[in-house]
């Protein structure tokens, strides 16, 4: 026991120790997406105190509870916009959102729209689990075509690069968990741009996922997303759909100068 | 060179993606029981670690990390 203390994470000055373990499931994608963002944040040349970030509500909310850097947590919607607004009062810090379903499409969408063409410089990290989590089986604009829906509503799955495009967003990118490598790398890109920059990040929710019985557990559950996806670079965000038999599509789509 | 895995045995949860991930298959979930109730994973051999780095980049609640041991270390 006594070993244990003594060891420390090289994390750990990043973060409030007392609150880890994370209240997220076992193996939840928000962590290695946190980890990730230290990690991106440590090897770009940053100091912590330049970096701000803010969350809002559901699952991904709970990450600026874990994060030593300024951050607060606006829990009725208008993320971007109070983003935006941080931004616009600290213009030399860089300001980081992390986002879900609930916050980027369902109640913050006409944000997205006005801030995107405006290009105010934050960088937007969007976790898709494609389930709204808090109403379990209703249907949202990111649900996979004839999947996960209790009144049998059959929609097309929004497609959320070609949205970040057509707002004119300067970086976008999209990539799983288990390819955290890619990730970094594309958090470090995005963290020296000066526009409006999205990084889509899809992730498996382990809770209410409705076929998790038939495919296992945490690690296999990752393990499967990563197998039916497939990097291509470049290709046109019109083509980016989460199809049921299509492969998923990761990549940087979108690098502006 | 070698390297050695560091694990904080109360921070785990269980996962296993660790144990997934790892190329040279030096982890291992052990019997014993933290607090939380979960299995924690183990080092069993310790030797084929090649400090490559994945368990410590996708660890979700920072409980694993690598670091490397120098020769002058071990020779004494």
């Amino acid at each position: 026991m006594l070993e244990n203390i003594e060891k420390s994470h090289p994390a750990d000055c990043f973060l409030y120790t007392d609150s880890v373990p994370s209240v997220w499931c076992p193996g939840c994608g928000i962590g290695t997406v946190i980890n990730t963002f230290i990690q991106a944040v440590e090897k770009s040349s940053f100091s912590s105190d330049k970096v701000c970030v803010v969350s809002g509500m559901g699952c991904t909310g709970k990450v600026a509870e874990y994060l030593k850097f300024n951050s607060f947590n606006k829990i009725d919607g208008n993320l971007i916009e109070y983003a935006a607004k941080l931004k616009l009062q600290n213009s030399d810090r860089k300001i980081v959102v992390f986002s879900n379903n609930a916050d980027f499409l369902i109640s913050g969408a006409k944000d997205l729209v006005e801030i995107g063409e405006k290009g105010i410089e934050l960088l937007v990290i969007h976790v898709n689990n494609i389930i709204y989590t808090i109403t379990e089986y209703k249907a949202i604009p990111t649900t996979p075509f004839m999947r996960a829906s209790a009144d049998k509503n059959f929609e097309l799955p929004f497609n959320i690069p070609h949205l970040a495009k057509e707002c004119g967003a300067t970086y976008v990118a999209r990539w799983t968990p288990l390819r955290a490598g890619w990730l970094m790398y594309s958090m470090i890109d995005s963290l020296s741009k000066r526009g409006f920059s999205v990084i889509e990040v899809i992730s498996p929710c382990l809770m209410y996922y409705p076929d998790s019985k038939r495919i296992g557990d945490a690690a296999e559950l990752m393990k499967f997303y990563d197998d039916n996806s497939v990097i291509k670079h470049g290709e046109l965000t019109e083509d980016l759909d989460i199809r049921v038999h299509n492969r998923i599509i990761l990549g940087k789509f979108v690098d502006k100068k | 060179m070698k390297a050695e895995v560091h694990i904080i045995k109360e921070r785990c949860k269980g996962c296993g993606i660790c144990i997934e991930i790892c190329q040279a298959s030096v982890l291992e979930i052990s019997e014993e029981l933290n607090t939380n109730g979960y299995h924690p994973p183990v080092a069993k051999n310790p030797e084929a670690c090649i400090n490559c780095g994945m368990c410590e980049m996708f660890c979700p609640d920072f409980a694993i990390w690598v670091t490397v041991v120098k020769e002058a270390d071990v020779n004494v």
